[in-house]
C-alpha cells in the first residue's frame, strides 16, 4: 500500500540537497518578490511559460495541471502532503428516528468498509496518482507514521482490499442487527436497508463518492446519493442530529497545514466524544477500553516512549475496529513554479505554509532578481502582528517580514534556532520528552520551583507585572522550565525602520497578552479572553534572567514530546513598541481595533499596518506621539528605554512611512516596499541589513527522501538461512548512516501474515544487511513471500519503503 | 403658473412613491434571497463551528488542553462570533433591520469581507471597486454606443450595401457573451502572440510614473474592451440601424425628402429627433448598468471591479455587501426612471402630464 510513497518527489528541475550558491548578500537570495493576485489556476502553466510569473501559492490537486507542468520545459512543481479524505459514518441508532435501520451503527460493518474499498484504485484511478492509500488516522508523511512503520504495515496488510472478507463481515453485522437478505438486497422490518450518502461535488470527491456508493449497492444496500457542496453538506452532516438519519455516510476531508509531530491525540479526536462538541462526535459509543486508551494517549499518561508506542500500536488497531472514520487516501498538493526557481517547501503546508521560503527562494541560474508570485488571494484581511489576518495567503507574505527566534524544519517539523544561541529545557522527572538536536540541552528534575521574581500576571490598573512571590507566597511549582539564551549581539539587530531592538520590544507583547484580556483595561477584547484563559491554564511565569546576553526563563505546565517544540512554544515574541504604541492609542480612542471582533463591537476599523483607512489614523497618532513622546505602559516600559529612544524611534517610523506609504515595520529578510490593494500586488524588497548570510538555510532546498533498493535471493530452500542487501541512496549518492533513524524489516508469508520483523544491520555508508535465520524462514512455509523494509530518516518525516518478493520451497 | 406645476408635482409625487415602494420590495426580496429565507444562518453557523474548531485544533497553544476544556473554548469562541454576526436573533427580525438601513442608504459593515485596503465598511468596499468598473465598462459602453449609433445612422442611408449586409450577417456573433471572446483573446494575444497582458488592471508591480501607469492601464484594458465590443457591437449596430430605417420610412421623412431638404437636416431633425427618447433611455440604462459590472468577464480578466466583488460577496454569504450593491443599483434605477419621465416630457411633444394636455 505504501510502496509508491518513496517514488514521489518534486518535478521539473530538481535542485540539489544543498546546492552551492554564489552570493555574499545578507538575508534573502532574491532582490524583490512581487505578490500578485491570480485566481484562475488554469492560467498557471501559460503564465510560467510566458515568464511573467515564477511561483504560485496555489496548492492544487488537479491531475491536468500536473500533466501540463510536467510537459512544460519551463515549469516545475513541488509536492506537499496535508489533506486526507475519509468516509464519516453516522453511528447513531441502530434504529433512527424515522424507524429506519442505520447499518453503519454496527462496528463490524464500519470495519468491513476497510476491506470493501480498494484504496489503490482510489489513489491511482480516481485521483489520477495524486494520492496515496491511507488506512490510519495518522498522516502518511508525519513522524508517527515512520516511527510506527512495522505496526502500520502489518495493519495495512491485514486491512488490504478483500471484498469477500468485507461481505462476510457485513453479513455478520447485518444479521446481528436483525436484517435479512432477500435476493441481492438487505431488508429490515420489511423495508430495503437504505444508506444515505452525502457526496461532495468536487470532481475527485464525486468520483470517490460514486465508487463507494457503487460498492455498497453491490453489497445489497439501497444507496441514496445526495450531491452537495461544502457548505450544504456540512449543514447536513454537522448540523443535524445523527439520530434523525438525514445521512449515513459523508465523504469528508481533513487538512493539516504543518507537520504534526505528535498525533497521539488523533484517536481521541476522531473516534471518541472528546473530539468536538458537535453532534456527530457526541453520537459515538466507543469500546470503553479504547476510550480509556485514547484518553491516556491524549493526556500523555504514559511512563516512557516505549509505553507510548505500545499504546499507539494497540490504539491504531482498535481504531480500525471502531472505524467511525474510514480513511481512504492521503492527497498530494501540487505547487507550481518555474523550472529555474527553488525554495524550501513544507512537507505538509506546501509553498504557502513554508516558514523558510523567504530564506531559500531563489533563481537557480542567477543570483538576485525579481520573483513574481501568483496568489489566489491578497490582502484578504488587515495585517497587524497582534490580532491581524490569519489567512494563509496573507501569512505567507507577512512571514517574510518578520524574523522569528526559531524556524521549523520543513521536512521534520523540528525547530532550529534562528536568533537564539542555545536553550536549556528542564522537565519533571518521568515526563516523556526527548531531545532531537544538539543545539539545546534537556534534563529532568524532581521539582521545578518557579523563581520568586518571575512575572505571572499583569495589573492593568497599576500597569505593572505581578510576581510569583506576590501571587503565591508559598511558592509555585511548574512541570517545565525553558531557559533561552539569545545571540550575543541580539540587541544590535534592527527593525526595518532602522530602530535597534530594545527590551521594551520584548516586554510589550507579554503585557498585551494580559492587558487585552483584563476587564480593567481599555484594550479589553472579549474575543481574546478565551485564548488568555487557555494560556493562564499552563503558564507559570517568566523572567528576564540577564539582559546582556539576553537570557529569558519561562515556566509552564505544558509539555511536548519534543524538547525543540517546547522551546519554540515558550520563546517570547517581539514587537516594535513605537509602532504598537500608535495602535494602542488608536484603540483607546475607539478609532481602530487590533482584532476583527473588537472592531465590529466598537464600530471601528480593524487595524491594518499596510493599507486602508487605518493609515491616516496611525499618521495622526504618530504626529501626536512625536509631539508628546508617548510611551505605552510607561511605568513598565519607560525604565527600559534608552535616553533618546522615544524621539529617534518615532522619527525613524515617520521617515519609513513617508517613503513607503505604510506602517508595516518588521525585522525579517524582506521589507514591505509597496502595497497596491486595488491593483492587487504587494512588493517586498530584500532587507540589506538582515544579519544572516543568504545561504544559511539552503540545506533545506529539497527533502532528502531515502531511496531504498532491496535485493536478495529469489528462491530459498527450506532449512536455509538467507541474506538480503539494502542500498539506501538519495539522488544517486549513498544515504549517510548518521542520517538514518532506523530501518525496520518485516517478513510476510504468502497470506500477508507478519511472520517476523527486526532491524537492518548497517554496513558501509548507504549499505545495510538483513539476515534471516533458517527458523524464521521455516515459519513462512512454502510459497511466495515478501520482505519489506521501512526506512526512517532524521532528515525527513516521510518514511520510504521497499519490498522484495521471494519463494520458499522444499529441499 | 401654480396651476401648471401642480399636475407635474402630483405626478412626480405619485411616481416617487411608486418607485420607492418598488425599491422597497426589490431590496427586501434581495434580503430574503441573499439569505435563502434564513437558511444561510444555518450554513454560516456550521461554517463558524467548523472554522473555529479547526483553528483551535491547529493552534499549538491549545494542544495541551484537555478535550473538555478545548471544547469549552470552541463553544466560547462560537458564541462570540454568533453574537458578533447577530445570528442569535431570528432572521426575520434582522431582515427588517437590514431593510431599514438599506432604505436609508446606511450601508453599514460587511460581515466577512474587507475592502482591498482593509476596511470593513460596505461603502468603502463598494467605492473602492467602483472606479475600475466605471473605467472599463464606461469606456466600453460609451464606445459601443457612439460607434453603433453613428454607424447605424450611416448604414440606414446605405441600406443593402456590402457593409450593411456584413453587419447583418455578423449580428448573430453577439449570441456569445463577452467573457467567451475574452478567453479566446487571452489565448491569442497574451499567450500565442504575447503582445497584451492576460489580466489585471496594471502591470505587476504597477509602474511608478503617472504616464507609465496610464500606459499600462490602457494596455490592460485593451483585451477586455475588445471582448466587450466584439460581443455587442454588431447586434447593437443592427438594432439601431433597423430602428433608424423604420423612422426613415415615416411619411414625414418622405415629405421632407420630397421638399428637397438636405439629407443631414433630415437625419438630425426628422429621424434623430423623434428617435431621441429611446436613444436617451438606452444611454441611461446602459450607464446605470455599469453599476453591476460583469461578474464573469471581470473574473476572466482578473479585473478588480464590482462584478468580482459581488461574486465574492455571494460566495461568502456576506449579506450587507450584496444588499449594499443592490440597493444602490435600485435607487439609481428608480432615479433614472424618474429622470426619463421628465426627459420624455421635455423631448417628445406628444407626451403630456395628467390633465395638462386637455
Amino acid at each position: 500500500m505504501l510502496l509508491s510513497v518513496g517514488l514521489l518527489s518534486a518535478g521539473g528541475t530538481t535542485a540539489a540537497l544543498a546546492e552551492p550558491f554564489e552570493g555574499s548578500q545578507g538575508g534573502a537570495l532574491v532582490d524583490e518578490v512581487v505578490f500578485t493576485r491570480v485566481q484562475d489556476a488554469g492560467q498557471i502553466p501559460r503564465l510560467i511559460d510566458g515568464g511573467s510569473h515564477h511561483l504560485f501559492a496555489h496548492g492544487s490537486t488537479s491531475v491536468a495541471l500536473l500533466r501540463q507542468l510536467r510537459d512544460s520545459p519551463r515549469a516545475g512543481y513541488d509536492l506537499s502532503w496535508g489533506t486526507a479524505t475519509d468516509l464519516r459514518l453516522n453511528t447513531a441508532g441502530p434504529i433512527l428516528s424515522d424507524g429506519r435501520l442505520d447499518p453503519v451503527h454496527a462496528p463490524e460493518i464500519r470495519e468491513a468498509l476497510n476491506w470493501l474499498i480498494d484504496r489503490h484504485h482510489i489513489a491511482d484511478e480516481l485521483y489520477g496518482g495524486l494520492a496515496v492509500p491511507r488506512l490510519l488516522p495518522i498522516g502518511n508523511a508525519f513522524p508517527d507514521y515512520a516511527r510506527l512503520a512495522p505496526v502500520v504495515r502489518e495493519l495495512e496488510q491485514y486491512y488490504r482490499y478483500d471484498p469477500a472478507r468485507a461481505r462476510a463481515a457485513i453479513e455478520t453485522g447485518m444479521r446481528r442487527l436483525g436484517a435479512e437478505r432477500r435476493g441481492a438486497t438487505w431488508y429490515h422490518a420489511g423495508e430495503p436497508v437504505r444508506i444515505i450518502a452525502i457526496i461532495r461535488t468536487e470532481t475527485e470527491r464525486r468520483r470517490l463518492g460514486d465508487y463507494v456508493a457503487d460498492r455498497l449497492a453491490a453489497e445489497g444496500f439501497v444507496v441514496e446519493r445526495i450531491y452537495r457542496n461544502v457548505a450544504e453538506s456540512s449543514r447536513i452532516w454537522l448540523g443535524t442530529d445523527p439520530l434523525d438519519g438525514a445521512w449515513n455516510l459523508f465523504l469528508g476531508a481533513w487538512m493539516a497545514t504543518r507537520i504534526v509531530r505528535d498525533q497521539a491525540d488523533n484517536l481521541s479526536f476522531y473516534y471518541t466524544r472528546r473530539g468536538r462538541p458537535d453532534s456527530w462526535w457526541q453520537a459515538f459509543d466507543p469500546d470503553p477500553e479504547f476510550d480509556a486508551l485514547a484518553a491516556r494517549l491524549e493526556n500523555r499518561d504514559y511512563a516512557d516512549w516505549e509505553e507510548r508506542q505500545r499504546l499507539m500500536a494497540r490504539g491504531l488497531a482498535m481504531a480500525l475496529k471502531e472505524s467511525t472514520n474510514v480513511w481512504t487516501v492521503g492527497q498530494l498538493n501540487v505547487w507550481p513554479r518555474a523550472a529555474n526557481v527553488a525554495l524550501a517547501v513544507d512537507l505538509a503546508g506546501g509553498v504557502a505554509g513554508s516558514a523558510l521560503w523567504p530564506y531559500t527562494l531563489r533563481f537557480t541560474d542567477r543570483p538576485g532578481g525579481r520573483v513574481v508570485v501568483g496568489s489566489p488571494s491578497l490582502l484578504t484581511a488587515p495585517w497587524n502582528p497582534v490580532a491581524g489576518s490569519q489567512w494563509i495567503y496573507d501569512q505567507m507574505i507577512t512571514r517574510a517580514l518578520n524574523d522569528p527566534l526559531l524556524l521549523p524544519d520543513p521536512y521534520t517539523g523540528l525547530f532550529w534556532p534562528q536568533r537564539i544561541a542555545t536553550a536549556e529545557v528542564t522537565v519533571e522527572q518521568g515526563a516523556p520528552v526527548v531531545r532531537n538536536h544538539d543545539w539545546l540541552a534537556l534534563d529532568f528534575a524532581e521539582r521545578i520551583p518557579v523563581a520568586d521574581d518571575a512575572w505571572i500576571d499583569w495589573d492593568a490598573k497599576a500597569e505593572r507585572f505581578i510576581t510569583v512571590a506576590e501571587r503565591y507566597p508559598d511558592g509555585l511549582q511548574a512541570r517545565s522550565r525553558v531557559r533561552i539564551t539569545f545571540e550575543a549581539d541580539f540587541w544590535q539587530r534592527r527593525w526595518h525602520d532602522g530602530s535597534p531592538l530594545s527590551p521594551a520590544d520584548l516586554l510589550l507583547p507579554m503585557i498585551l497578552t494580559f492587558d487585552r484580556g483584563d476587564e480593567a483595561s481599555p484594550l479589553l477584547d472579549p474575543a481574546h479572553r478565551p485564548a488568555l484563559d487557555a494560556f493562564r491554564h499552563h503558564f507559570r511565569g517568566w523572567r528576564i534572567v540577564s539582559e546582556q546576553p539576553l537570557v529569558v526563563e519561562v515556566y509552564s505546565d505544558q509539555i511536548h514530546p519534543d524538547a525543540e517544540t517546547m522551546v519554540a512554544a515558550r520563546a517570547p515574541s517581539l514587537l516594535p513598541w513605537h509602532l504598537i504604541a500608535l495602535a494602542i492609542e488608536a484603540e483607546r480612542e475607539g478609532s481602530l481595533a487590533f482584532s476583527s471582533n473588537k472592531a465590529d463591537r466598537i464600530g471601528a476599523e480593524w487595524l491594518s499596518l499596510a493599507s486602508g483607512p487605518s493609515l491616516p489614523v496611525l499618521r495622526r497618532q504618530l504626529v501626536r506621539a512625536q509631539a508628546e513622546g508617548i510611551v505605552p505602559y510607561p511605568r513598565a516600559l519607560a525604565p527600559r528605554l534608552a535616553s533618546d529612544e522615544v524621539a529617534t524611534r518615532y522619527d525613524a517610523l515617520d521617515r519609513w512611512q513617508r517613503e513607503r506609504g505604510h506602517f508595516y515595520v518588521g525585522n525579517g529578510p524582506f521589507m514591505l516596499h509597496r502595497v497596491h490593494p486595488v491593483e492587487g500586488s504587494v512588493v517586498l524588497r530584500r532587507n540589506p541589513a538582515h544579519p544572516d548570510p543568504a545561504q544559511r538555510w539552503l540545506r533545506f532546498t529539497a527533502p532528502a527522501i531515502p531511496e531504498p533498493l532491496l535485493q536478495g535471493p529469489l528462491l530459498v530452500e527450506r532449512g536455509e538461512a538467507a541474506t538480503f542487501t539494502l542500498s539506501v541512496t538519495h539522488d544517486g549518492t549513498p544515504y549517510p548512516h548518521s542520517a538514518i533513524e532506523r530501518i525496520d524489516w518485516l517478513l510476510f508469508d504468502s497470506h500477508y501474515r507478519l511472520v517476523a520483523h527486526g532491524s537492518a544491520v548497517p554496513q558501509t555508508d548507504g549499505q545495510w544487511r538483513i539476515d534471516l535465520a533458517a527458523e524464521q524462514l521455516a515459519a513462512l512455509g512454502t510459497g511466495a513471500n515478501t520482505l519489506e523494509v521501512a526506512v526512517t530518516s532524521h532528515a525527513v518525516a516521510l518514511p520510504a519503503f521497499a519490498a522484495h518478493h521471494f519463494a520458499t520451497v522444499l529441499e | 403658473m401654480k396651476r401648471e406645476w401642480y399636475p407635474l408635482f402630483l405626478h412626480l409625487s405619485r411616481r416617487v412613491v411608486v418607485l420607492l415602494l418598488t425599491v422597497l420590495a426589490g431590496v427586501y426580496l434581495t434580503i430574503l434571497i441573499a439569505n435563502m429565507g434564513g437558511r444561510v444562518d444555518d450554513l454560516r453557523l456550521m461554517q463558524i463551528r467548523g472554522e473555529i474548531a479547526e483553528s483551535v485544533r491547529e493552534d499549538a497553544a491549545f494542544r495541551e488542553m484537555a478535550s473538555s476544556e478545548r471544547n469549552a473554548l470552541i463553544e466560547q469562541r462560537v458564541a462570540l462570533e454568533v453574537e458578533r454576526l447577530g445570528l442569535d436573533r431570528p432572521f426575520i427580525v434582522r431582515s427588517f433591520g437590514y431593510l431599514q438601513r438599506a432604505m436609508l442608504l446606511d450601508l453599514g459593515r460587511a460581515e466577512q469581507m474587507h475592502s482591498d485596503s482593509g476596511s470593513r465598511s460596505v461603502r468603502a468596499i463598494i467605492t473602492e471597486r467602483l472606479p475600475a468598473t466605471l473605467l472599463l465598462f464606461g469606456t466600453a459602453n460609451l464606445l459601443l454606443f457612439a460607434i453603433s449609433v453613428w454607424l447605424a445612422l450611416r448604414l440606414s442611408r446605405r441600406y443593402g450595401s456590402l457593409l450593411d449586409r456584413s453587419v447583418v450577417g455578423l449580428a448573430p456573433t453577439s449570441a456569445a457573451p463577452a467573457w467567451f471572446y475574452g478567453m479566446f483573446l487571452i489565448l491569442l494575444f497574451a499567450f500565442i502572440a504575447p503582445v497584451l497582458p492576460p489580466g489585471g488592471m496594471v502591470a505587476t508591480p504597477p509602474p511608478e510614473g503617472r504616464l507609465a501607469w496610464l500606459g499600462s492601464l490602457l494596455q490592460h484594458m485593451a483585451l477586455p474592451l475588445m471582448a466587450i465590443l466584439l460581443s455587442q457591437l454588431f447586434v447593437s449596430i443592427y438594432a439601431w440601424r433597423t430602428y433608424f430605417l423604420i423612422h426613415a420610412g415615416e411619411d414625414y421623412v418622405e415629405m421632407a425628402r420630397a421638399k428637397g431638404l438636405p439629407e443631414r437636416l433630415i437625419e438630425r431633425r426628422y429621424i434623430l429627433r423623434p428617435a431621441l427618447p429611446p436613444i436617451l433611455t438606452s444611454l441611461l440604462l446602459m450607464l446605470i448598468s455599469l453599476w453591476s459590472g460583469s461578474i464573469i468577464l471581470e473574473q476572466v480578466f482578473n479585473w478588480p471591479g464590482l462584478g468580482t466583488l459581488l461574486f465574492a460577496a455571494i460566495g461568502m454569504n456576506d449579506t450587507p455587501v450584496v444588499i449594499g450593491s443592490v440597493v444602490i443599483f435600485a435607487y439609481l434605477l428608480a432615479a433614472t426612471v424618474l429622470l426619463l419621465d421628465l426627459a420624455y416630457a421635455a423631448l417628445d411633444p406628444r407626451v403630456r402630464i395628467g390633465g395638462a394636455a386637455r
